[in-house]
């Protein structure tokens, strides 16, 4: 065996050439891996970009409310352009108030159930654009080994009815069929394995974050409560 | 979520891209190249079974001795060789001569009984059986040259057969009831061959079975000849062989060992004596179903009567259970010499 031939038999078990001599179905696996691996990956970047954003947006915001700027301000600057996070359960609980109030409501007890229910709502809508995709992620990360070993099996079943077909055990017949089918479990392994530690990275990112936003919410409902009851005690006065 | 795709697209472009750059080519795996031989398997029969021919002729079909160019003086020769008389050993090789005591041998010669001689004989402890048939019928009669009682005890109870086959039943004619036993042609002219200088107890012997005037010449003079030479012609090409020739109908050593291992499951040892350095050989003969045709006798005696006992004892316990023994090759196991000893077996 001279150099050329060792070349040519380098060749062969490159990638490429793996991947071009797998059969069809090993084939559409390796490629849908590949896809739920790029697919992960533009969600694990999406995702930590935006926990970044929205955490930064979480200080800004906590910074101006506890700024001793009045709310009113507050909603009026906000309420003018596109918020997030705690900002948007601010502006709907502010929105809640204010109309009730303008259009003369007077129940207070029903107030104060109402400006609860706008914030939970809005704090549910922030959780769900949070968690957005991150179900994708888990699903990879649990079912991508199982497609990989899918992929083998059936490559090793081929290449085993190759050998049969061939009438021979030799290593050399037998190794690039299990090669080429073992590079399914490999893309398999490698589309699951970031996806699981990102999930369970951003799954306790969004957790944390949620758990800021709903200690917001409930600090905002004590104050507004604070508020209607010093404005019924004003009325009764 | 387009940053996210654009810049995961890229990085596994650019990981593809690493990989088949960096992980193109694995090594080859350095292999030393191991040149592989052919291996025959050979049966052993093969080399049990050699026919008579010429050590350094080359290969035929059939093997056959150095052609002879003096006629046919002896009929009936069966050893290759060109001398004029039949012998087993060649008469030509004086150097080769060896005195043998001469005192005992008138002693053992002249055995009283007629029964006494064959079993006497028998108890010897010979590797080979020395079945009685190799010698050719000649025409001579007996009491002529060796005027023993056996003889004439033989002879007065066949009388028919006494033309063709009466050499045969001399020694022992009513121990051995083996007809297929006449085919094995070979023992005698091995221990010839293997012991050139024998006892004298086993001259008798000799001048029982083999009625020809060498060996009778033998005996007379006390001397042994060293082996080779016979009176029998070839006239075909030399072949490769062995100088003996064999039926070619022996157990192979595996069926040896499985029969020895049956008698060896029958065999109860008698207590006390299996550190003592005892062996004892026991022939039976066998009948074609694998039963025995006649009852098992001792061919060489431990001196232990127990011992020997128990020996009879298995032949006859593995009897009954039933031998199991190669069906097709009747001729091979006819006659079965096993000794039994207890660190063989």
């Amino acid at each position: 065996m001279d150099a050329s031939d060792l070349a040519a038999l380098g060749g062969e078990l490159s990638i490429w050439e793996l991947f071009w001599q797998a059969g069809w179905v090993v084939k559409l696996v390796m490629i849908g891996l590949l896809a739920a691996s790029i697919w992960c990956w533009a969600i694990i970047i999406d995702k930590a970009m935006a926990y970044a954003r929205a955490r930064r947006a979480l200080d800004r915001f906590e910074e101006t409310f506890w700024s001793g700027q009045s709310l009113e301000e507050l909603y009026r600057t906000l309420a003018e352009r596109k918020t997030t996070g705690m900002g948007s359960i601010f502006v709907s609980a502010m929105r809640e108030w204010k109309k009730s109030f303008e259009k003369g409501a007077r129940s207070p007890i029903a107030l104060q159930t109402r400006i609860d229910k706008a914030m939970d709502l809005a704090l549910t809508r922030e959780m769900e654009r949070l968690e957005a995709r991150l179900g994708f992620l888990a699903s990879i990360g649990s079912s991508a080994p199982f497609i990989g070993l899918f992929g083998t099996v059936v490559g090793i079943m081929t290449s085993f009815q190759a050998i049969a077909g061939s009438k021979s055990t030799n290593l050399a017949v037998v190794a690039p069929g299990i090669a080429e089918a073992l590079l399914a479990t490999a893309m398999g392994l490698l589309a699951a394995i970031p996806a699981v530690i990102a999930y369970n990275k951003l799954s306790s990112d969004a957790a944390k974050l949620g758990s800021r936003m709903e200690g917001f919410a409930d600090e905002f409902s004590a104050i507004l409560s604070r508020q209607i009851d010093e404005k019924v005690l004003q009325k009764a006065a | 979520m387009k940053t996210g795709l654009t810049v995961s697209t890229l990085l596994h472009g650019a990981l593809l891209g690493f990989g088949l750059i960096a992980l193109s080519a694995p090594a080859a795996l350095e292999v030393a190249d191991v040149e592989a031989f052919p291996v025959d398997i050979v049966p052993v029969e093969s080399i049990t079974q050699i026919q008579q021919g010429n050590r350094e002729a080359p290969v035929a079909e059939r093997a056959a001795p150095t052609p002879t160019e003096r006629p046919h003086t002896v009929p009936d020769a069966r050893n290759a060789g060109e001398n004029d008389v039949d012998l087993e050993t060649n008469s030509n090789a004086e150097a080769s001569r060896r005195e043998v005591r001469t005192a005992a041998l008138p002693e053992s010669q002249p055995t009283p009984k007629p029964a006494t001689p064959g079993e006497q004989v028998r108890e010897q402890p010979k590797p080979a059986p020395t079945p009685a048939t190799e010698v050719t019928p000649e025409p001579q009669p007996r009491q002529e040259v060796t005027p023993e009682p056996v003889e004439e005890a033989a002879v007065a109870e066949n009388p028919e057969a006494e033309a063709i086959k009466l050499p045969e039943n001399a020694p022992s004619p009513q121990a051995r009831p083996q007809p297929p036993q006449a085919q094995t042609a070979k023992a005698p002219e091995r221990r010839n061959a293997e012991e050139p200088a024998n006892a004298p107890a086993e001259k008798p012997k000799a001048s029982d079975t083999e009625f020809d005037l060498a060996s009778v010449d033998n005996v007379l003079r006390n001397l042994e000849d060293a082996a080779g030479g016979g009176g029998a012609r070839s006239s075909e090409q030399a072949a490769l062989g062995g100088e003996r020739t064999t039926t070619g109908e022996k157990l192979t050593q595996s069926e040896m060992d499985a029969l020895r291992q049956q008698l060896n499951d029958c065999w109860l040892r008698p207590a006390g004596m299996s550190d003592e350095d005892l062996r004892t050989s026991v022939r039976f003969s066998l009948d074609q179903s694998g039963r025995l045709a006649g009852p098992p006798r001792i061919e060489a005696t431990s001196g232990n009567r127990q011992f020997d006992e128990s020996a009879l004892r298995a032949v006859w316990k593995c009897d009954q259970a039933g031998l199991r023994v190669p069906s097709d090759r009747y001729e091979a196991w006819a006659e079965v010499l096993v000794t039994f000893d207890p660190e063989m077996l």
